[in-house]
């Protein structure tokens, strides 16, 4: 039976460069498919919004198998960005969404600058989205992803294309694997984002002692679960000190105390990742968890927790 | 797609049954009442919180009247090594996940009236209710169950009970049955046929190692004999929505969770 948050008289909108979230939880991208694998467990409609696995042009096929190993208190994936193609995207899911009353963000992904833009222009001017996320930041494809979130110069030629490409809001998903983040913030609010989400996955490795070999297939992918979440907490604190545009922070958020924490270190809004893997009304459970606080500490509106942290 | 349950499950046992083999026994009406042969729970492990990912199990035998599913597990990483220890109590279960074999749709069009089921070491347990099912639906089926050794062929009691005879059996290290991997006496049967009558089996089913799903497919393959294998990989949601467990088939990259676990082994792509 899907679930719903519990009723609440705290004032629970948020709204994120625009898009107007009825509380402030969403998803991280990769971890929900579109929504309709976890309507059973949770009413997505009830969401802040529904952020979907990320879309190229064409069809992508992934990385190969194992894709996936646990880790202590984390995961690493590599899934490498499988999906059908933004056609199969605006056709079989995004109509779901609408039908259900879903807020949504759709994830965009490319191998070149021009992907990204054809993906938006083949979504934009449909009224099945509500915002864009630019995936600038997977760190498992070889092309396209976190090796143009690294260089500034790249995310601003790639922000400022997508820009061009729609009035909507435009989100821009950083990496954390590079020196400075600030740097890399300033350059896609500089082109012309609305808001920027973090963060992204954290290179990594692991290997079978046994038989000598990695765990996945890549070699490498990306860590996330609670794991990561200090590290997570501390690059959304400082990018919100470098920018003025707000932020969607994910990075290990299992319960409302840590989405609580990303508001205070600077986020408007937060994302639900890998907890969906261990528990499938995780996103739910944030939101009540979000509202079991503020009924606690007296707060009678969530946006009053936005950079409210004091140092 | 049927809906899925998140149900809070009750151990009520936890045996060790042979060397790291364990039975564990949970109260899941909900799970027991719809989980088809084949079909798995997904498990959050208790009192395991460094671990955040679930793990599938396959539904080795359902009590509709008691409410209970029984799951095979082994011991082979970390996670499952700590469930033996793991006493009474709750835990979440996402099910009944994935596909079930596709003997039923068979037998309603009377195709299948020989089948011949081949286990190796706990991928016995997912075939259990499957050889049930296709006894009860009156096709002639034979088993042959494959393990290390003769203490590890912890499904030998129950499949004996099951078909009134005991099924062919081979160890690794000859201690009971063949000597030597079952694949020899999988090809033994397709040569001879069926033991109830001689006739070429029409329904294959091997669940295991993949390797040796892999051999048992290729030789089902040759018989012309049509085969099925249940996939395992590592798997994140449960659900069909992380693509982490995908399977190489002729038709590109499918969920073993959702689109499997059982898939016609001549779309496997090795």
């Amino acid at each position: 039976m899907a679930v719903k948050p519990r009723e609440t008289k705290v004032k629970l909108a948020v709204n994120l460069a625009g898009l107007e979230m009825k509380n402030p939880v969403t998803v991280a991208s990769g971890t929900f498919a579109a929504g309709r694998e976890y309507s059973d467990f949770v009413d997505v409609a009830s969401l802040g919004a529904v952020t979907t696995k990320g879309v190229s042009l064409n069809g992508w096929e992934g990385n190969a198998s194992p894709r996936i190993a646990e880790t202590p208190s984390g995961m690493l994936n590599s899934i490498g960005l499988q999906n059908p193609g933004v056609a199969h995207l605006r056709e079989h899911e995004l109509p779901w969404l609408r039908e259900v009353g879903a807020t949504t963000i759709v994830n965009v992904s490319g191998h070149s600058f021009g992907e990204y833009v054809d993906v938006i222009k083949a979504l934009d001017g449909t009224g099945m989205v509500d915002a864009y996320e630019v995936n600038i930041s997977c760190p498992n494809v070889d092309a396209g992803g976190m090796t143009i979130g690294t260089d500034p110069k790249s995310v601003e030629q790639v922000v400022g294309m997508c820009r061009q490409a729609t009035k909507l809001p435009l989100i821009v998903k950083l990496t954390p694997n590079v020196t400075d983040i600030s740097e890399i913030a300033r350059a896609a609010e500089a082109a012309g984002a609305d808001a920027l989400s973090l963060i992204n996955t954290l290179l990594g490795m692991a290997v079978d002692a046994r038989t000598r070999r990695p765990q996945l297939a890549r070699v490498v992918g990306g860590l996330s679960g609670p794991a990561v979440k200090p590290v997570a907490l501390r690059l959304v604190w400082e990018t919100s000190k470098a920018v003025k545009v707000p932020l969607l922070g994910m990075g290990g958020i299992y319960n409302g105390t840590d989405a609580v924490e990303f508001m205070l270190a600077g986020a408007t809004a937060v994302a639900v990742g890998t907890a969906n893997f261990g528990n499938p009304t995780a996103t739910v459970d944030v939101i009540d968890g979000i509202i079991d606080y503020c009924e606690q500490q007296g707060v009678e509106d969530v946006n009053e927790l936005i950079g409210a942290l004091e140092c | 797609m049927p809906q899925l349950l998140n149900e809070k499950a009750r151990i009520v046992a936890n045996e060790k049954v042979g060397p790291r083999l364990h039975l564990m026994r949970l109260e899941s009406p909900q799970i027991a009442s719809s989980v088809k042969p084949g079909q798995f729970v997904h498990m959050k492990v208790p009192a395991a919180e460094s671990h955040v990912l679930r793990r599938p199990f396959s539904v080795y035998a359902s009590d509709v009247d008691r409410g209970a599913v029984e799951i095979l597990y082994q011991e082979v990483g970390s996670l499952t090594r700590i469930m033996p220890s793991i006493a009474e109590g709750d835990v979440e279960m996402i099910g009944p996940v994935g596909n079930t074999w596709a003997g039923p749709e068979r037998f309603k069009e009377g195709s299948c009236t020989r089948a011949l089921v081949v286990g190796g070491g706990v991928g016995a347990a997912p075939l259990f209710m499957l050889t049930e099912q296709l006894i009860g639906a009156g096709c002639a089926t034979d088993v042959v169950l494959g393990a290390q050794t003769k203490d590890a062929l912890v499904t030998l009691g129950r499949y004996t009970q099951l078909l009134g005879s005991e099924p062919a059996v081979a160890t690794d290290d000859g201690s009971y049955g063949h000597a030597g991997f079952c694949t020899a006496l999988v090809e033994e049967r397709l040569r001879e046929g069926s033991l109830a009558d001689g006739g070429a089996y029409d329904y294959l089913a091997v669940c295991g190692p993949e390797p040796l799903m892999r051999i048992v497919a290729s030789i089902a393959a040759d018989a012309g004999v049509p085969c099925q294998v249940s996939m395992e990989k590592r798997m994140a949601c449960g659900v069909g929505a992380c693509l982490s467990c995908v399977v190489d088939t002729t038709s590109g990259k499918k969920r073993s969770c959702v689109d499997g676990p059982i898939f016609d082994a001549n779309e496997v792509v090795w």
